[in-house]
Formats: structure tokens, C-alpha cells, sequence
């Protein structure tokens, strides 16, 4: 049990009447990504945002480590989970480092500021993931492929051993979702960071599986789990058909070095 | 680098240079040197013969207004400043809850009901504006979602609540003596105060502007949103609340010491930024130092520029609107 970083149990919700998910249970083991995918509206957000205490689940129970999340105040459960949101709205012309910086609030009093170890523990934080040269400038004029990286480096400087991520890649273009699917993989492998990831692009699971990172894959449809497993088992033209109505097809290439494995759309599924 | 520090340098020390040049400026005439030796008087062992009618002037007159006028603008800035960072929004000012009509329709109430100068006129206006500003909360509080846009609304709501209460006031007040009393209060103006007034305002605006310049680190994290703020380890509802309180405190002390200033909550923290960026942490004292000098200024030209006095809340406004359309020039070229 003391692999596990987080375990949902049986837990349900619903806003008002409309239920959203129901007696969904999986584990999270230590330094892997969990993967969840899905249609739109399935209730990944949802799932996340209970698990990041900013809903409250109706029935069952998530531990986080071994702490029932029910109880704990919103900075004891941001020591142990940090969140990198799907889309950030940049109000103010913060500079990089203040938003990052930031990551510290759950370690500073409420009448103080950060002092210079937490700076050094941001700075770290934006070195890891390579933006240290944007530090100083306003971060509502960086590309928003940087600014999802400054998202990480804030949830990095929370020193949290969770980091969960929901459509990271969302509106990212080629090469930036490419950076940053390389630096998740660098802060599992490096930090030893566990990753839960909403996401919808299911080959990021594979791409994750062919770099060596221990990888969960959870299929989320009409509010349950239909489907956990490794990203082989789950995603297979199958499971794809059944969920997605799509036909597709799995194409695995040996590149000499290294593996690259890919579930590629065909053909939306005609109702027979 | 040592352009910047020399320019914070020359902003902090602003307030205190201000002040003391404010005591050489007035109708009644007393000479450049005769000042520094009534200022001295209080302190020296060997008294030297100065006349009464100055001391009073300076040390009653002149120096409480100028504090009171430091302070209320600090107090005014800071909680302007602190709101835009709460409410996320760079248009909203000091009154964004409604403690300014609140106290408005107090002091209003308190003219109608008892007389000009009476101590009531205090307590109704802090009694209403705080009055106001949790009506704000609570109608902010009804939703659970987006908490911040329900709380703008309520501030919107039960501010012109409030403005119409105070119209009320002024149809049912005497028109001789009463109306113009009430009209010229909330016009705002520094012309009746003494030093009771800073007895009965510095409290609430010394720990208002405190409170607010200790927790300005947290309006940084809170400018986040509610979302972030939370997953960040943040009791966003319970820090937003005690937020709120100080600056409700700053504001209302401010209102009830000098009536209903506009304008300042709004620009001046905008001025903050352009010198101090957005990071709350500097913000918040450059809003509080440049809201106190900005206030002694334009209350020296309220009271010296025509025979009679021009009520404060005027010139601010009168200078403010220009300002403003200068600022909302500025903000569509998005480069502050």
C-alpha cells in the first residue's frame, strides 16, 4: 500500500440532480502517469477537480498518500498535489518568477512573503524546465506553449510529489506539446514525480509507455472507468471503436533505438 | 538600476516632505521663519516668544490636515489597489463594495437626524459602510460558483441601493440647512477637520492600510483566481474575507473622516504599476506612499486656489477623468 499515491474508492458526484461520475475506484501507484481519456463531457475535469479537493465527492473515499482528502485544508493537500490547470487566464502582467513563485503560497504565512530559499526553489523550479531566461519577463507576453511551462515550473516549486494536469497540451502546437511531454517525462524519471493526466490525444499514453515511464491508462466514458489497464491493453481498435465510434489502427514502428507505438483514426463507425 | 532606487527613495520620503511643506501654505499669513520655531516649540526647554494664533494654525490646523489627508488618500489607494488584485479586475476602485454609498447614506442619515459636527456622523458612516459591504458578501456568497463575479455584482447592486437611499435623504432633507450640509459632505472635503478627526480616523485607517500592506503577498496568490488560489494551499474564502475587512476598515475610516473621494482608488494604483509593476508585494506600498502625497497635493490646491474652498472630491474626479481615458487608451495597446 505504501506505493500508492493516490486511491479513489468507490466515489460519486453529481452537481445538483445531473450526475457526473459514479463508483469510480483506481489506484494511483508512486513515479507513474495515469493517463484519462475520454470523450468531451465525460467528467475527467470533474474527476480531477475532486481529487484536487476543489469539489467534494457525494459518496466514497480518496486517499491521498494515506490521508482521506475530506479533511484536510486546502494547504495540506497542496504539499502533497499541485495542479497545472488546462487553460490559465493571465490577468495581471505578473513577471514569470512572481507567478512561479507563487508555488510557494502554501509554504508562507498569511502575513508574509516568500524569502530567498523559496526564490532558489523557484529558480530551480524554472531551470528544470528550461524557462529560466524568461524569469524577468511579463508573462502575459510569452507564447502559450511557455506559459503552460511556467504552469509546471509553478506546480514543481510546490515541491508536491503529485502533480495533476488536466489537457496539458490542450492549445499547444507541434513542437511545444512535444516539450512538454518531454519534460513530464523528465520529472518522473529525474523527480520522481507521480502524473495524473487528463487528457485527449490517447497516444500520449504510448508515447509515455515508449520512453520507459510506468504508465496507467484509464478510458473514461458515461461517467465510470470503462477501462484500466497499460496503454496496450486499453488501447486497442476495440476499445477505440466501442467508445469513440471510430475505426482505427495500431501501427508500431521499430526505429532501431527505440520503439514508437501509435493508434491512428480511420473512419468514423457508420450506424449499421 | 540606481535611477529606479533613487526614484523609490524620492517617492517614500514624498509624504513627510509634502506635510511639512503644506505648513507654509495658507490664507493666513505667517512668515517662512517663524514656521520651523513654532514647530520647534513643543520641544524646546527655553521657550521663545512666539504668537498663540500660530501654534494653533500649525499644530492644530494645518499638520492634522495634512496627516488626515496623507492617511485618506493611503487609505483610499491601498484599498483600490488591493480590490483590482482581488477582483481581478483593473477597473474597480476603493467603493467596488458598496462602502463607499454606505457610509455615504450614513453620514447622510446622521446630518438629517442630529446636527452637522455631531460624533454620530462617525459612527454611522463606519456603521453603513461596513453595512454595505457585507450585504456585498452575502449576496456574493449565495451562488457557489464564481464567487468573484457574484461579488462585484453585489458591491454593483447594493451600491446604487445605497445612492438611492442617499437621494432619499437629501429630497426629505430642509433645503436651507440640512441639504446643503449633506450635499457638501459627500462632496468631500478636508475644510472642517481637526484633531478629533484624526482621533476618531486614524485607527481604523492605521490598521487598515497595515493589515492590507502585511497580507499583500496573499492578494498576488488570490489574483490567481479562486481555483488556483486553492490548489495553490489557499483558504481563497477565508483570506479573501480578511482581506476585505482591512480594506473596508481603510476606506470607511477614510469616508467618514473626509466624505466620499473618487477617483483615487482607482488611478492611483495604476500610477503604482507603471512605477512598481504588478507584483502586489511592491504595488501595495508604492499605491499607499503615492496615494498620500497625491491627496496633501490636490487638498493644498482645494484650499488655495480660490478665496472660498473647493470641495476635495471634486478636483480628484476633475483631474481623474482625463486620467482615466489616458489609462483605458493605454491598456487596449496592452503594454502595461
Amino acid at each position: 500500500m505504501d506505493d500508492l499515491a493516490v486511491q479513489v474508492k468507490n466515489a460519486s458526484f453529481s452537481y445538483g440532480k445531473k450526475q457526473v461520475f459514479h463508483d469510480i475506484s483506481f489506484n494511483v501507484k508512486k513515479g507513474e502517469v495515469f493517463c484519462i481519456i475520454g470523450p468531451n463531457g465525460c467528467g475527467k475535469t470533474t474527476l480531477l477537480d475532486c481529487i484536487l479537493g476543489l469539489l467534494k465527492i457525494n459518496t466514497g473515499e480518496i486517499l491521498v498518500g494515506k490521508v482521506n482528502i475530506k479533511k484536510t485544508k486546502p494547504q495540506e493537500l497542496a504539499e502533497r498535489v499541485a495542479y497545472v490547470p488546462q487553460t490559465h487566464e493571465r490577468r495581471f502582467p505578473y513577471k514569470v518568477e512572481d507567478i512561479v513563485l507563487m508555488g510557494r503560497a502554501s509554504k508562507t504565512k498569511i502575513f508574509s512573503s516568500p524569502n530567498s530559499e523559496d526564490k532558489e526553489i523557484a529558480k530551480k523550479a524554472m531551470e528544470k524546465v528550461g524557462i529560466l531566461e524568461l524569469a524577468d519577463s511579463p508573462y502575459t507576453q510569452i507564447s502559450g506553449g511557455q506559459c503552460q511551462l511556467v504552469m509546471i515550473a509553478r506546480a514543481l516549486a510546490q515541491e508536491s510529489e503529485i502533480i495533476i494536469m488536466d489537457e496539458p497540451t490542450a492549445h499547444l502546437d507541434f513542437k511545444n506539446e512535444l516539450i512538454l511531454l518531454e519534460t513530464v517525462v523528465n520529472l518522473v524519471r529525474e523527480n520522481n514525480i507521480t502524473v495524473i493526466m487528463a487528457t485527449h490525444f490517447p497516444n500520449h499514453a504510448y508515447y509515455f509507455e515508449t520512453n520507459n515511464i510506468p504508465t496507467t491508462l484509464a478510458l473514461m466514458n458515461n461517467g465510470v472507468l470503462e477501462k484500466i489497464g497499460n496503454p496496450g491493453e486499453v488501447l486497442n481498435e476495440n476499445n477505440i471503436r466501442q467508445i469513440y465510434s471510430i475505426n482505427s489502427k495500431l501501427i508500431d514502428y521499430n526505429l532501431g533505438k527505440r520503439f514508437i507505438k501509435q493508434i491512428v483514426p480511420l473512419s468514423i463507425v457508420k450506424d449499421a | 538600476m540606481i535611477r529606479k532606487r533613487i526614484l523609490y527613495i524620492l517617492i517614500f520620503i514624498s509624504p513627510i516632505v509634502l506635510i511639512l511643506l503644506t505648513l507654509f501654505i495658507g490664507r493666513y499669513p505667517i512668515s517662512f521663519s517663524e514656521i520651523p520655531k513654532v514647530l520647534a516649540y513643543p520641544f524646546l526647554k527655553n521657550k521663545s516668544s512666539i504668537q498663540e494664533t500660530h501654534y494653533t494654525i500649525i499644530w492644530s490646523i494645518r499638520m492634522p490636515r495634512a496627516i488626515l489627508a496623507g492617511l485618506v488618500g493611503a487609505s483610499l489607494a491601498v484599498s483600490g489597489a488591493a480590490f483590482q488584485g482581488l477582483f481581478f479586475n483593473p477597473l474597480v476602485d476603493s467603493g467596488m463594495l458598496g462602502v463607499s454609498s454606505g457610509a455615504g447614506f450614513g453620514a447622510a442619515l446622521a446630518i438629517l437626524l442630529f446636527n452637522r459636527s455631531s460624533i454620530y456622523i462617525y459612527i454611522f458612516a463606519l456603521f453603513f459602510g461596513a453595512v454595505a459591504v457585507l450585504l456585498s458578501y452575502i449576496i456574493g456568497r449565495t451562488y457557489n460558483t464564481t464567487p468573484t463575479i457574484m461579488l462585484v455584482l453585489g458591491g454593483t447592486v447594493v451600491s446604487s441601493i445605497f445612492s438611492s437611499l442617499i437621494s432619499l435623504t437629501k429630497y426629505v432633507a430642509d433645503p436651507y440647512e440640512k441639504l446643503p450640509a449633506i450635499t457638501f459632505w459627500l462632496l468631500g472635503s478636508f475644510a472642517s477637520v481637526s484633531r478629533q478627526d484624526l482621533i476618531v480616523g486614524l485607527p481604523p485607517m492605521t490598521i487598515g492600510i497595515l493589515g492590507l500592506i502585511l497580507i499583500r503577498w496573499r492578494i498576488n496568490v488570490l489574483s490567481m483566481g479562486d481555483r488556483e488560489a486553492h490548489t495553490l494551499g489557499i483558504n481563497s474564502n477565508l483570506n479573501k474575507l480578511i482581506a476585505i475587512g482591512f480594506a473596508t476598515l481603510a476606506t470607511a475610516g477614510a469616508v467618514c473622516v473626509s466624505g466620499t473621494i473618487g477617483w483615487i482608488g482607482l488611478i492611483i494604483p495604476h500610477i503604482g504599476r507603471m512605477v512598481a509593476g504588478n507584483d502586489n508585494k511592491k504595488l501595495i506600498p508604492i499605491s499607499c506612499i503615492l496615494g498620500a502625497s497625491f491627496l496633501i497635493i490636490i487638498d493644498n490646491i482645494a484650499r488655495t486656489l480660490t478665496s472660498g474652498e473647493i470641495p476635495i472630491g471634486i478636483l480628484t474626479s476633475m483631474l481623474g477623468g482625463p486620467f482615466f481615458i489616458y489609462l483605458l487608451k493605454r491598456t487596449k495597446g496592452g503594454s502595461w
